[in-house]
């Protein structure tokens, strides 16, 4: 019996933390190639899945299907933003502490407009598939936790090839080794950037719907998965999508672990004592820090 | 107030006096209860700004989670009246041991803490109040969720207002002024210099760590003691009241938008904001109010960096006051 629960709990907290890597990714690369800390990661994480839950209440579309209008969207809107807003600080001598404070503002921001929107209400992405399951000997898997999981393991898999393979991943990564070197090369250094800050909300985005598929949801849910995505950046090292993934993982299972053993009100304080604790020993992360 | 007059300017700290003296009078001349809970909750944030500036500020240690020593000294004035059945007087007294609990738990949280900078520092401390309000809630010893109650003052509410009117104006004062000595002293040049630079500092034989510990547990004491008197205002205490992460994310924004370079600046920014978040609570919905607030931030940052006051310098081609 309790191997069974443990092997449960351990499937949930994988299926979490693969949504939490990729809500992560995004977060950890403005960090990682911008010095750019966007508290306001998570809330616009927030505000695709509400934009998802409107699309399903009102004209019955599925959430995953509902990115192919989320992602473009928060793409557009963060470019803008990024210009407008986040641009002006990005020079400044404490780009990480500015950008911080100016990203806080940013989420307060938006956590009203989602209060003034939809109210203050926990909210469910309540689909067809909503609480069914297929059961596999002892075990029990729900639909849509999966679609969840494998949203999140497609989209980290395209943020790391687009990297990896793509001349503007490329150009990503090389604006974060070497900015200098990079403009010297003929690397537009505002246009990446706005890229990349517009890329990593847009993944907010897809990750706040999978984050709404585990999970009810409400306007002010952002706060608990900012510190964990700080837990999974800090944990993975800054700007490693790779190992943001590993950390997302780690992390989900330690979670898991922790709510088959704890009382749930116990378990927010094995994550904030945890991301403490390793704040001091290994602020750089565990795994190698590179794009 | 002696000690005020030997401050370099004599003029200021005599119109400081003055100003003192007559806002301490303010509340005898039978003004309603509004104006004197409006104005206490004034000082507390000037108080709480000003102490949030001596490590924020001044050593640029931005610290996300003071409002969890704004609450351990609530909690430790609770605690200490219920548990030594303590009268008015001595409860209201109290709340200096629970400024100096604070300042222990910031020595305990600051030794490791302050080794990280900049946003490493600023997630651990929004963490650790984060944890503070979870164990609070979550140990049955201190009221957990349900909150601890205080014992009122026997007094009709006009001069109970007053008398903790007078006490955080006291608090305030001494708060403000020990900001400013700090200021004009050598170890706020230490300071100063640590926000600069810190390795440059430290071979300039600015001993860092010791003198960011001791800014650490000043800036918590305070608080700590406005703990306990606010405690002992509200005469309920609850998590979700006195950890409230919101207040954490106001000092800041009071601090910065004033000026963290100066004593002035948080002093300023605490009162001015404080006018503005009573206007937008009076005439606009909440959650209107805090996406002016959230505004605020970004306006503040993009705008002004180092400030109002150096703002309002430049504007006049002058010499800020903050550039001592």
């Amino acid at each position: 019996m309790s191997t069974i629960l443990l092997i449960q709990s351990l499937i949930g907290g994988i299926i979490m933390g693969a949504v939490y890597a990729l809500l992560g990714v995004g977060f950890s690369l403005t960090w990682g190639v911008m010095r750019v800390i966007n508290i306001a990661h998570a809330a616009f994480g927030l505000l695709g899945a509400f934009i998802a839950y409107t699309f399903l209440k009102q004209l019955g579309i599925d959430p995953v299907v509902s990115l192919a209008f989320t992602v473009p969207f928060l793409f557009v809107a963060a470019c803008l933003i990024y210009r407008l807003v986040i641009s002006s600080v990005t020079r400044a001598k404490e780009v990480m502490i500015s950008s911080m404070i100016i990203t806080f503002g940013l989420a307060i921001i938006l956590e009203n407009v989602v209060l003034l929107v939809w109210g203050a209400d926990p909210r469910l992405l309540t689909t067809w598939y909503t609480g069914k399951a297929f059961v596999v000997g002892p075990l029990y898997f729900q639909y849509s936790p999966l679609i969840g999981f494998f949203m999140a393991v497609f989209g980290v898999a395209v943020i790391h090839v687009f990297l990896k393979m793509t001349y503007t991943g490329k150009a990503v990564r090389a604006a974060w080794q070497q900015p200098d070197a990079a403009q010297l090369y003929g690397i537009n250094l505002k246009r990446i950037s706005t890229i990349t800050f517009g890329l990593a909300v847009a993944s907010a985005g897809a990750g706040g719907i999978g984050m709404a598929l585990l999970y009810s949801f409400e306007p002010t849910s952002h706060n608990l998965w900012l510190v964990n995505l700080f837990l999974v950046v800090i944990v993975g090292g800054v700007g490693n999508v790779l190992g943001t993934a590993a950390a997302g993982l780690t992390i989900g299972v330690i979670t898991g672990l922790s709510l088959a053993f704890l009382p749930y009100q116990w378990v927010n304080l094995v994550t904030f004592g945890l991301l403490m604790i390793i704040l001091l020993i290994r602020p750089q992360g565990l795994f190698q820090s590179e794009v | 107030m002696i000690e005020g007059s030997r401050l370099k300017a004599s003029g200021p700290a005599t119109l400081a006096l003055v100003v003192l003296m007559s806002a301490a009078v303010f509340p005898w001349l039978g003004p309603p209860v509004y104006f004197i809970s409006f104005f206490y909750t004034i000082f507390m944030y000037i108080c709480l700004a000003s102490s949030w500036n001596m490590i924020g500020g001044y050593a640029g240690y931005i610290s996300f989670g003071h409002v969890a020593f704004f609450g351990i000294g609530a909690y430790a004035t609770a605690l200490l009246m219920n548990v030594f059945h303590l009268s008015a007087v001595s409860t209201v007294l109290s709340s200096i041991p629970a400024g100096a609990v604070a300042a222990f738990v910031a020595v305990l949280v600051g030794y490791p803490c302050l080794r990280l900078r900049g946003p490493y520092f600023a997630v651990i401390t929004l963490c650790f109040a984060f944890v503070v309000d979870l164990a609070v809630k979550n140990l049955p010893i201190v009221g957990g969720a349900d909150g601890l109650w205080l014992k009122a003052m026997d007094l009709p509410i006009e001069i109970s207002r007053a008398i903790m009117f007078e006490l955080m104006l006291c608090l305030m004062a001494v708060t403000v002024l020990v900001s400013a000595k700090i200021s004009y002293s050598r170890f706020g040049a230490g300071l100063r210099a640590i926000r600069e630079d810190e390795e440059v500092a430290q071979t300039m034989a600015v001993n860092a760590p010791w003198l960011k510990i001791r800014a650490f547990a000043l800036s918590a004491f305070f608080p700590g003691i406005a703990g306990g008197l606010h405690a002992y205002y509200l005469t309920y205490i609850h998590p979700d009241i006195v950890f409230d992460v919101n207040i954490s994310i106001l000092i800041v924004l009071m601090a910065l938008f004033g000026g963290g370079g100066s004593w002035l600046g948080p002093v300023i920014g605490a009162a001015a904001l404080s006018l503005v978040n009573e206007l937008l609570s009076t005439f606009v919905k909440a959650e209107l109010a805090r996406i002016i607030y959230g505004s605020l931030f970004i306006i503040v940052i993009i705008f002004m960096p180092n400030g109002v006051i150096e703002f309002v310098g430049k504007m006049r081609k002058a010499h800020s006051a903050a550039a001592s």
